[in-house]
Order: C-alpha cells, then sequence, then structure tokens
C-alpha cells in the first residue's frame, strides 16, 4: 500500500523507452530504425498504428540517438497542440528547415510531426515541396493512427511503416518488468485482466495498472475490472451467443443480471455489446447487422433517458425473436 | 478553344519541311509488315501511296507527328506467309515515281513487330487442334511462320537464325494427358512452349453459355463465390527457374485447389506475362471451375489453347529452363537481357559520374576551406548522405520514366516560346497560350520533367510552391514583378554563351496549384490572369486538374497530362536502382511492387532504400509481405465508396471485406457516403433479387433501413449531439440498407441530389410563407393549407384570363392580385408552385411576351393595396437558379473539420 503513495510520475512517462532497444514489439520496424539510427541518412517517414503502441516513443528514440546533444537544436516537434495551420508550415518548418546547424555527417535536423492525421489537407500540401527541397538537411518525421488522413503525395515521399498491435506476450513482459521495479503486489488473474482489457495498447495496459494499484494496492482480476469500468466484453460475447446460437433467453437474462447487479449502467452495457457483436465471426453478418440495428436502437433509446433493466431486457427479447 | 495539336502541328509541320528524311522514312515503317509477303506486295504499294502523297502533300499535322509510332501497319498480312524472309528482303521496290525507297534497314522494327509475330504464333497455335487431321503434315511445311529473329541480330539477317517452327504433336489429344511424355520432351533441348502446350488436354469449355439478359450476374458470382476454396493443401510443383518466360497466360474461374491469387503469383514467379483479359495475344487460358461466359466466348471466338489447373502444373514441369525454344520465349528472354544490360551499362555511367562529381566535389570542399566559405557546404554533400529519391533523380530528359510524348510536348513547346512571345506583350484577341499545366498523380515525375526540362533549354527556374504564400496580394506583389524581368543570373553569367538567346531568360514554375487554399484568398484568379499576360514562359503543375477550384485555368493554359508510367517502363531504371545499392531485385516482382503503390516510381524507390536497410534479396517470397505493407492508404472519395459499398462480392460468406471495414467506408465521409448511398441504391441488382417481387422487397428493406437511419441521424445532429451514435448510424443509413441490396451496379454513380432538393425546399417554404402572409388578410388557413387549396385555384385564376383573353385579361389579373394584396412579384412565385399536371410551364408559354410586358407595364403604373408586412423575408428570393447547384467540393476543402458542417446542417 505504502508504495501507491509514492507516485511522482505517471509510469507512463516513468517507464518510458529512451532508447530504440528498449522498445517492445514490432521487431522487424524496430531494427530497421536501429539501423538508421546508426547510419544515420533517416529517410522521410510515416509510422502508423493504434494508440499507445510506441510510434511517439520510438520516433523521439530515434531522434535522440541520432542527433544525441544536439537534438535540443535540430528538432522541430509540433504536435497537434501546437497550432499546425498553413501558416505554421510555410513560417516556422520552412524557417526551421532553412536553418543552419552544424552536425556531424550524415546527420540531419528532424521535423517530427506527431498526430499528423489531424493537419489540414493544406498544411499538408504545403509541405510537399518543403520535403524535397530542403531533404539535404532536413527530414520529415509523421506519426499518426490511420495513414489514409495523410495525402497521397506526401505518403509517396516517405517511408511508410507500419505499426502492429502489440501482442499479449509483449504487453506482458513490459508490466512484469513495470511490477518488478514498483515492487507491486499481483495475481495473475489480474494481469490477464489487464491485457485483456488494454487490447495490445501498452499506455492503457500501463495506465490501468498503475490506477489499480493506487486504488487497491493489489492488482487482481476483479479490482482491475473495477478500474476500468467497462462491462466484461467476454461476458457480453457469451451472452449475445447464448441467445442467438443456443436459443437459451434465460441463460443469457442470467448474464445480463450479473452485469447489472454489478452496477454497469445500461449505456455501458449497450456500446460494448455494439462492439462485441460487430466482430463476433460466429454468426453470419447479415445477422449480425440485424443484431447490431437492436442494439443501436436500445442504445438509442438508454441515451434518450430511459436506461433502465427492462430495455435491456427487451433487447435481449427483441434480439432472440429475430429470425435467423 | 484552342487545340494544344494544332499549336504543337503549327511548329512541327515546319521541322518536317526541314528534315524530310523523317518524312520519307515513315512510310516505310508503315508498309513493313506487309512487305514480308511477296505475294501481296502489288497491293502494298496501292495502299501506301494515297498515304504518302498525304503526307507529302500537306505538311503532317502534330497529331500525325507523334502517333506515328504507335501507328500499326495498314493491316496485318492476312494472307499466310509464304515467302521465306530472304524473298522478302530482296532488293526493296520502287513505288512508280520518286524517293519512296523502303530500305533493308528501315523494314524490320523490332518494336511493332512483336505485335504481328504473336499474332503469326497464335494463328499456328489455333490450327493445332483444328487441323490435326492430314493436312496437318503440308501445312507444316507451307504455313511455316517466320520465327522472330532475337533482338541483337535482326538487322543482319533474319533467316540465319531461324529456328525449326513449333513442331506440332502428331499425336492427337489423348483425353488424358500421358505425363511421362511431358517429362521426357521437357528433358531436350529444343522444346518448345507450344510443344508442351500440345500435349497438354483442352479444357472442357461450358458448351451452355448464359446470355442475354436471363443471365443474373449476381447469381453466378455468389454461385463462383461459394465454390469451396482449399488454401494450402495442395502442392505446387516446382518447375525449372523462368519456365515460362514468353507466355502470356490469363487464369479465369476459380481453380480448384490453388488460390488464384497464388496461381498468378507463380506464373508471374517462373517469368509469365500474367492478364485479367483474354486478348489476341493470349498464349493459354487457365480455366477454373465458373469462368465468365463472356471469357468462355471469347476463348471460343480466339481459339485460345484453354487449359485446366492440372494443365497448367503440366506446364510448368514440363517447361525447361528460360521457357524453352519457343519464339516468344526467345524474345522475351532477349528483352529481359536487352534489360539488364541496359542497367548495367546504366548503372556503370552513373558510377562514373559520380566519381567525377565525388573529385568535383572534393575540389569544391578544399576551395571552400581555403578561402574559409562554409556557405555552400550543404551542395558539397555526399550522395550517401542524399535520400534516395534525390540520388537517383533523373538528371537529363531522357532518364525521366514514362511520358516521353508528354515530356517532349513540354520542351517544344518551352524551344519555341522566346520566338512566339518572347518580349511582346499580349495582344487582343491573341489565341496563343502562354502557360502549360502540368497534371496528374503524385511521384510520377512531373517536378522533375519542368524543371529539367527548363534546365536543359537554359533557363533559370524560379519556383513557387505549396509553402509559399500565394494569395492575391502577395501573387501580386512577388510574382507580377517578376513575370517582365530578365534572370540577373543569365546575364552576368559568362558561362552561358552556349545558351546565349535563353541564357538571360527565366521560367516561372508554380508547383501545386491545386494546393492554393486557406490563405491563398483570390490566388487562383490572379494566376490565371497573369497565365494570360506572362512574358516568362509558366509553367504550372497540380494533382488534379477536374477540380473545380482549377477550372479557371482551363482556358488559360496548355493541358498537359502526365499519367503513371507502366511497370515496363520503370523497370530499367529500378533494377539500375537495385544493381547500383548491390539488392538482389527479381525483376519479375517489380510488377507487384509496382501495383502495390499505384505506379508511384518514387514511392517504390523509397521502399527499396528502407527494406533495403534489412533485407538485401527481394524475391517472390517476401515481394508480397512487402507490397502488402507499402499499399497506399488513401481516404476514398465517396464516388469510390458506393461501387465498393454495393458490390454485391463483399457481401459473400467469402467476403474480403469484414463488417467493420464497411462501416470505415462509411467514416471515411461520414456527411456524404450515406447521401450517396441513398441516391444510387435503386441503380444496384441485387444478388437476391432474382424477381421483381424480391427486388422490391429487398428495396423495401434498404429504404426501411434508411429512413431508420435518419432518426438516429437527428439524434447525432440535432441539438442533442449524440455522437456516440455514430457507429448505429454507420450501420442504418450505410452498410444495412447497402447489404440488402448489394449486386451489380448499373450506370454510372450520381452525385447526391438530396442537397439540391434541399435547398429548393428551403426557398419554396420561404416563398409560402411570404404568400400566406401577405394574403393573411383574405385567407384564414395556415401554410398546408394555404398551398394545397389556395394555391391551385389562385394560380388557375390568375393565369386563365392571360391566356384565354390575352391582353383583355390583365384587368381581372390584376383586381384579383389586389384583392389578396399580392404584387406581381408574388405572381410570377405563385406561379411556380403547381407541380405535374397542374404545372403552370406550359400556360405560361402561351402567353404571349407582348402581354407579360404589358401586364408589368399596367400594373407598375398603378398603385396597389398592401397589407401591413414589410417584405423583409424576400431578401435573396429572385433567382431561380440561387443554390441549386451545390457546390460541394469547396465545401469540404475549405473546411478542415467537416463534423463542423454538418451541425451546420
Amino acid at each position: 500500500m505504502s508504495n501507491a503513495l509514492k507516485l511522482e510520475l505517471p509510469w507512463v512517462e516513468k517507464y518510458r523507452p529512451s532508447k530504440l532497444e528498449d522498445v517492445t514489439g514490432n521487431e522487424e520496424t524496430i531494427s530497421r530504425l536501429k539501423l538508421i539510427s546508426q547510419d544515420g541518412n533517416m529517410p522521410h517517414l510515416i509510422i502508423s498504428g493504434l494508440p499507445g503502441i510506441g510510434k511517439t516513443t520510438s520516433i523521439h528514440c530515434l531522434a535522440h540517438e541520432l542527433l544525441g546533444d544536439a537534438y535540443s537544436n535540430a528538432v522541430l516537434e509540433l504536435n497537434a497542440s501546437d497550432d499546425r495551420g498553413i501558416d505554421v508550415v510555410r513560417n516556422k518548418i520552412k524557417q526551421f528547415a532553412q536553418k543552419k546547424v552544424s552536425l556531424p555527417q550524415g546527420r540531419h535536423k528532424i521535423i517530427i510531426l506527431d498526430e499528423a492525421d489531424s493537419m489540414t489537407p493544406g498544411a499538408q500540401q504545403a509541405l510537399r515541396r518543403t520535403m524535397e527541397i530542403y531533404s539535404n538537411t532536413t527530414r520529415f518525421a509523421f506519426a499518426c493512427n490511420v495513414s489514409n488522413k495523410i495525402i497521397e503525395p506526401l505518403q509517396s515521399r516517405c517511408a511508410i511503416l507500419r505499426y502492429t498491435k502489440l501482442s499479449d506476450e509483449e504487453v506482458l513482459k513490459r508490466l512484469l518488468d513495470i511490477i518488478k521495479f514498483e515492487k507491486v503486489e499481483y495475481s495473475n488473474d489480474g494481469l490477464e485482466a489487464l491485457i485483456f482489457t488494454a487490447e495490445g495498447d501498452m499506455r492503457q495496459a500501463i495506465n490501468n495498472l498503475q490506477s489499480t494499484v493506487a486504488g487497491f494496492g493489489f492488482v487482481n482480476g476483479e479490482n482491475v475490472f473495477k478500474i476500468v469500468d467497462s462491462p466484461h466484453p467476454l461476458i457480453i460475447k457469451k451472452m449475445i451467443l447464448e441467445v442467438v446460437q443456443n436459443k437459451d433467453i434465460d441463460k443469457s437474462l442470467f448474464y445480463l443480471n450479473g452485469l447489472w447487479e454489478k452496477g454497469y449502467s445500461a449505456i455501458d452495457i449497450a456500446s460494448t455489446s455494439f462492439k462485441v457483436v460487430k466482430n463476433l465471426y460466429e454468426i453470419d453478418e447479415s445477422d449480425r447487422l440485424e443484431i447490431m440495428k437492436e442494439i443501436g436502437i436500445t442504445h438509442m433509446r438508454v441515451l434518450e433517458g430511459v436506461g433502465s433493466y427492462l430495455q435491456l431486457n427487451a433487447l435481449i427479447a427483441r434480439i432472440a425473436s429475430l429470425k435467423y | 478553344m484552342v487545340d494544344i495539336r494544332d499549336f504543337f502541328g503549327n511548329k512541327k509541320g515546319g521541322s518536317a519541311k526541314t528534315a524530310p528524311k523523317t518524312t520519307k522514312q515513315t512510310p516505310a515503317k508503315r508498309s513493313k509488315t506487309i512487305a514480308i509477303s511477296d505475294d501481296d506486295e502489288d497491293d502494298i504499294v496501292e495502299v501506301s501511296k494515297p498515304k504518302r502523297a498525304k503526307t507529302e502533300g500537306s505538311a503532317p499535322t502534330k497529331s500525325e507527328h507523334f502517333t506515328k509510332k504507335e501507328s500499326k501497319a495498314p493491316s496485318t498480312a492476312p494472307a499466310p506467309v509464304k515467302s521465306t524472309p530472304k524473298e522478302a528482303s530482296k532488293p526493296k521496290k520502287k513505288s512508280n515515281d520518286d524517293d519512296f525507297v523502303v530500305s533493308d534497314d528501315d523494314f524490320i522494327d523490332l518494336d511493332d513487330e512483336d505485335d504481328d509475330f504473336f499474332a503469326e504464333e497464335l494463328k499456328e497455335l489455333d490450327n493445332l487442334p483444328k487441323d490435326r487431321t492430314s493436312t496437318r503434315t503440308n501445312t507444316t511445311v507451307e504455313d511455316k511462320p517466320t520465327p522472330p529473329p532475337p533482338a541483337k541480330s535482326t538487322k543482319a539477317a533474319p533467316q540465319t537464325k531461324a529456328k525449326p517452327a513449333p513442331k506440332p504433336s502428331p499425336k492427337k489429344k489423348s483425353p488424358a494427358p500421358a505425363k511421362s511424355s511431358v517429362k521426357s520432351s521437357s528433358g531436350g533441348g529444343d522444346v518448345t512452349a507450344l510443344d508442351v502446350l500440345a500435349k497438354i488436354t483442352d479444357a472442357d469449355l461450358p458448351e451452355d453459355i448464359p446470355t442475354g439478359e436471363g443471365f443474373n450476374y449476381h447469381a453466378f458470382k455468389a454461385r463462383q463465390n461459394d465454390l469451396p476454396v482449399q488454401t494450402g493443401a495442395f502442392e505446387i510443383p516446382e518447375g525449372a527457374p523462368n519456365c515460362l518466360t514468353g507466355l502470356t497466360i490469363v487464369f479465369t474461374g476459380v481453380l480448384p485447389n490453388i488460390p488464384r491469387d497464388d496461381a498468378e503469383g507463380i506464373a508471374k514467379k517462373y517469368g509469365a506475362k500474367v492478364t485479367k483479359s483474354i486478348s489476341s495475344k493470349t498464349t493459354v487460358v487457365v480455366l477454373g471451375e465458373e469462368a465468365g461466359p463472356s471469357k468462355v466466348r471469347k476463348i471460343k471466338q480466339l481459339k485460345i489453347k484453354a487449359i485446366t489447373e492440372e494443365g497448367f502444373i503440366q506446364l510448368i514441369k514440363g517447361m525447361p529452363e528460360e521457357g524453352g525454344d519457343g519464339a516468344e520465349a526467345e524474345k522475351a528472354r532477349a528483352r529481359r537481357e536487352e534489360e539488364e544490360r541496359k542497367a548495367i551499362e546504366e548503372s556503370q555511367r552513373m558510377q562514373e559520374e559520380e566519381e567525377a562529381a565525388a573529385k568535383k566535389r572534393d575540389a569544391a570542399i578544399k576551395k571552400a576551406q581555403n578561402s574559409g566559405n562554409y556557405a555552400n557546404s550543404s551542395k558539397l554533400k555526399t550522395d550517401s548522405e542524399k535520400l534516395w529519391t534525390v540520388r537517383y533523380a533523373p538528371t537529363n530528359i531522357s532518364q525521366i520514366c514514362g511520358n516521353k510524348s508528354s515530356v517532349q510536348k513540354l520542351q517544344s513547346w518551352l524551344e519555341s516560346w522566346p520566338s512566339k512571345f518572347g518580349n511582346r506583350k499580349p495582344q487582343k484577341g491573341e489565341s496563343e497560350l502562354r502557360a502549360v499545366l502540368i497534371h496528374g498523380p503524385p511521384g510520377i515525375g512531373k517536378t522533375t520533367a519542368a524543371h529539367l526540362v527548363a534546365k536543359s533549354l537554359g533557363y533559370d527556374v524560379l519556383e513557387k510552391n505549396a509553402s509559399d504564400v500565394r494569395s492575391k496580394g502577395l501573387l501580386n506583389s512577388g510574382v507580377g514583378n517578376i513575370l517582365n524581368n530578365t534572370s540577373v543570373m543569365g546575364y552576368f553569367n559568362p558561362e552561358a554563351h552556349a545558351t546565349a538567346e535563353n541564357g538571360a531568360k527565366f521560367c516561372l514554375i508554380m508547383d501545386e496549384v491545386d494546393g492554393m487554399s486557406g490563405g491563398d484568398r483570390g490566388g487562383v484568379g490572379q494566376l490565371a490572369s497573369y497565365c494570360r499576360t506572362t512574358q516568362v514562359p509558366m509553367i504550372l503543375i497540380c494533382n488534379d486538374k477536374s477540380l473545380p477550384k482549377m477550372r479557371p485555368f482551363d482556358r488559360v493554359t496548355i493541358d498537359l497530362p502526365f499519367r503513371r508510367p507502366s511497370a515496363r517502363e520503370m523497370k530499367s531504371r529500378l533494377m539500375t536502382i537495385a544493381l547500383r545499392e548491390k539488392i538482389k531485385l527479381d525483376p519479375n516482382i517489380i510488377d507487384q511492387l509496382v501495383q502495390a503503390t499505384s505506379n508511384d516510381i518514387r514511392q517504390i524507390i523509397n521502399l527499396l532504400s528502407t527494406v533495403s536497410s534489412t533485407q538485401k534479396t527481394i524475391n517472390s517470397e517476401n515481394s508480397k509481405d512487402i507490397s502488402e505493407a507499402w499499399k497506399k492508404n488513401i481516404a476514398l472519395k465517396p464516388f469510390d465508396i458506393i461501387p465498393r459499398l454495393l458490390s454485391g462480392q463483399n457481401y459473400s460468406k467469402v467476403s474480403q471485406v469484414p463488417l467493420f471495414k464497411k462501416m470505415e467506408y462509411y467514416f471515411d465521409d461520414h456527411a456524404f457516403v450515406p447521401l450517396m448511398l441513398q441516391e444510387n441504391y435503386l441503380n444496384s441488382k441485387p444478388v437476391n433479387g432474382n424477381t421483381k417481387t424480391k427486388h422490391l422487397e429487398l428495396v423495401a428493406k434498404a429504404a426501411d433501413s434508411i429512413s431508420q437511419g435518419d432518426l438516429v441521424d437527428k439524434k447525432i445532429h440535432s441539438a442533442e449531439q449524440q455522437w456516440s451514435l455514430m457507429p448505429l448510424h454507420a450501420i442504418m443509413s450505410t452498410v444495412r440498407p447497402a447489404s440488402f441490396v448489394a449486386g451489380q451496379v448499373g450506370g454510372r454513380i450520381n452525385f447526391t441530389g438530396w442537397l439540391g432538393q434541399n435547398s429548393k425546399t428551403g426557398k419554396y417554404t420561404r416563398l409560402l410563407t411570404e404568400l400566406q402572409y401577405r394574403s393573411r388578410l383574405r385567407t384564414s388557413t395556415d401554410q398546408t393549407e394555404f398551398r394545397l387549396e389556395y394555391i391551385p385555384l389562385l394560380a388557375k385564376k390568375l393565369l386563365d384570363p392571360l391566356v384565354s383573353q390575352g391582353a383583355d385579361g390583365i384587368e381581372e389579373t390584376i383586381s384579383i392580385l389586389d384583392h389578396y394584396y399580392l404584387s406581381k412579384t408574388d405572381w410570377d412565385f405563385l406561379l411556380e408552385f403547381p407541380i405535374g399536371e397542374d404545372s403552370t410551364a406550359a400556360k405560361l408559354k402561351k402567353v404571349a411576351t407582348a402581354t407579360k410586358s404589358k401586364f408589368t407595364r399596367k400594373y407598375n403604373s398603378t398603385s396597389h393595396p398592401m397589407s401591413i408586412y414589410k417584405p423583409g423575408l424576400s431578401t435573396g428570393v429572385n433567382g431561380k437558379t440561387k443554390k441549386e447547384k451545390p457546390d460541394l467540393d469547396e465545401a469540404p476543402e475549405d473546411d478542415p473539420e467537416p463534423e463542423e458542417d454538418l451541425i451546420d446542417e
């Protein structure tokens, strides 16, 4: 319990890797970045992938390893919190690209544009020639969630690296490291729950770990789900499959009751159900569409203010009465 | 409209006259194919004579000049080729008059030859199954096609390298192919593809080709999809390397064991060319189950060899290394060797250049160090520090991949610029265009081409691109002043003597014109006006010319489209780079890379540079992963999304597009996709809608879902702002309705009419409010009733007197207007309301114009009673056209946050 009080930094920051070799997952891509960090001559990069898998971290690591002490001079970092309109691109970024910084051979200034998918198309357009004209001295690194928000001409100028979701083992490994450092007491089902709820998002996993430790001091399944506060997707899945495949409405209602008793709100149950059904490949797509329609309508009613247990029961009943 | 061809034509015409040689050669080329046959010779002369006359008589137009290369011989000799090549090349005939001589050298032109020989081989191929009766032996001797001479020795003596013509198999085809014979033949050295093919059983072409309207494409596709597909269970045989070289293979239908993608991959791996549609060039078709009826018909029509999957495997097993000795294989090999040779030469040349440049650089660095001047050091970077795309950027015009003719046009345009417009202000009515607009997708070398051309002609380049502010004011102060300047660089540079006439010139390149947005208010219009008056050449570059904001340039610039270079055009360049960087790049997989990046050469170079840091070999094993990872991800436009949503295939059980992916289509443009779907969902022929009743049911379901989607939409976009319902809206408004009616989309995708209708509704509501307000003192009703009860009668009463009595009815009409406190403008508006049978348009036409103007005059000359209401609402109501055409492309462009748009709506 005592260590919970010593929290000075969010663990996400405290345990953010500072070297490329510490970055978890996406081994091939990271090894490529490592080579770049040794040889210099970084190409323009676009790193795309889901949140919390180390995109920004690896760009920062790369920039630090490439530039060392010159980092503060030779790196311009802009993220969505900065103004990145067309004017900034035309002034600040262009000026930075024109700026002279003496660097060792094979090193270039780096402009990091985090969350580049939120840049307006106009601003992206303005980057095009800047990237080419100053490529001898300046290289760009973009991080984004979906690469299709980056306009085609920029994609064409960049090496596109796609980060995949971290596997459960990779998340687990890192979590265990942190647990060791922080001397956290835990149970295995707690770790399982953390990994399950994170869905490959390292940041989420670490945040949840920290919150659980701060709130309860002990990491077990129950505590984690209390912190995460969304119905367990597995239970929802069982609930749906029970009524769809086995036609056992009583069993399904039993699961629902369990969730309701635990105090989950109707809105959480509905929206989680929606997400679960979306990727429920056990059911045919056309049937899934019908079920999603029913869930969605219930969701709508709940939003209108009738978030009662009865509504959810009606949902199950309506799903049961659909023809498959 | 000035046609660009005319523009270039004049010029070209001049040059053609000065150099008669080119004109002389062209007719020779044209008659080339026919000249092979002695029998046809007389005919040829006659055929080619008028052409020649035409060429000589009038100065050749530009289009002719440029299309010459592509233009095929008037007809590919239809008669069987009886002559030996020797006969063909004996002393050439002179046509009746002057200098029209077909010289030996002209007569074989390798490039053009290709097609004809293919055709010939095909004919041979066709004969195989047909003539396997006794006549066969005779025909082999007589019909022996001229073997295509290998590339290098062509000109010397085409006949020396004559290969034995493909030996027709003496055997009649046995129903079950004897494998042993195939194998044994592969051992022999002189196996041709045709030999092996001949031994492979023909696939049974389905007899009952369903045709006409009874054929349901979707049901068929669905059946095709439902066929079980086994993956990985089947062992694919190992063939000799490159054994399919020179063959053109088409896969159709579902192969029982090998997934089609894999089969195509295998064929490509062994060097075959895989195409999607059957043409006369196709060597063999691999026929699967449920092959498309049109393809089957085509096979029958063109008599192309069709084999089954089993046959395909036999083919791989049976073919010897390097594609055997068949003529096509020979040719393909030669082509490949040629490519490799070129790549090596090129890389050697680059090496030399590089060394020279390195020396220069070293010297320059020393010099700079001596003088203590480091300012230029960035230019002195070694190549290893540069990006590959910079390092391997083309350094002269011939290195640009593809778009040769466009580049040439640009060059000749720029060349002729000073003589046409130099130092001359535009005169009134001048039709010549002073600027050129290059447009095409990214990464194909538009900017590079513009710079190189300008440089090669000795122009100094001033470039403005999207990173510069280009608003109206700044253009005026920045660019406007330049347009009649001369280059100081050129003026003072003594080395520019060689290009003296251009040396003092410079040229303005406006890059990324379509990137003028946001802060560049008025820039487009200003730039367009400069195009008209400029005194230096202007080259404008953009990606998409069809955007509405590019419209001002339509009339003032010469349109110069750049297309994506084909894989073939890029191959040698990429091989050169791979060779220089010591990457093992399998030439056969370049096609794949090209496809993945949609023909973007810059992207491929970037790809190579990144991948090569860890992998030094790129071949068929890892190419799939690479191209998958590098596939460009671009947000689709609604016009591309709708066909995907409505494609029946995507909803079958083995669909490649999972549900979440379909929802992503919605999120690509959530404002327009639902509207566009609503506009187009009736144009689809549903997979399951075999009968009309069924179709109707499906449409009803879809309509139901769309309307429920609207309910959800209201929750999202009204005051409630329940954005968490977006996924539900995606399902209800887009995915679910599409799932009902998905099938084949007939006709083109229409743009949503909702926006136009919506604004019309708004307008009429406004008008109705006004009319009802004004007539308030006489009527006692609400808007709906006013529209339903009063307007039909009023319209009749107000119009009929004018129609029946002409000018005499004016009095009556005015009195009715006055009675209801309506004005003359209200009369106009009111008559717009009735629709359908009651529409007043036809009646209005019957009223003579004189009557109408008299009516107006009369009305204006008298005073009329008005109700108290002051028309505040009537502003901007006049003008029917207003807002009917929504300017949509502009809207999202200017507004980076589409959500805000929606809230407004």
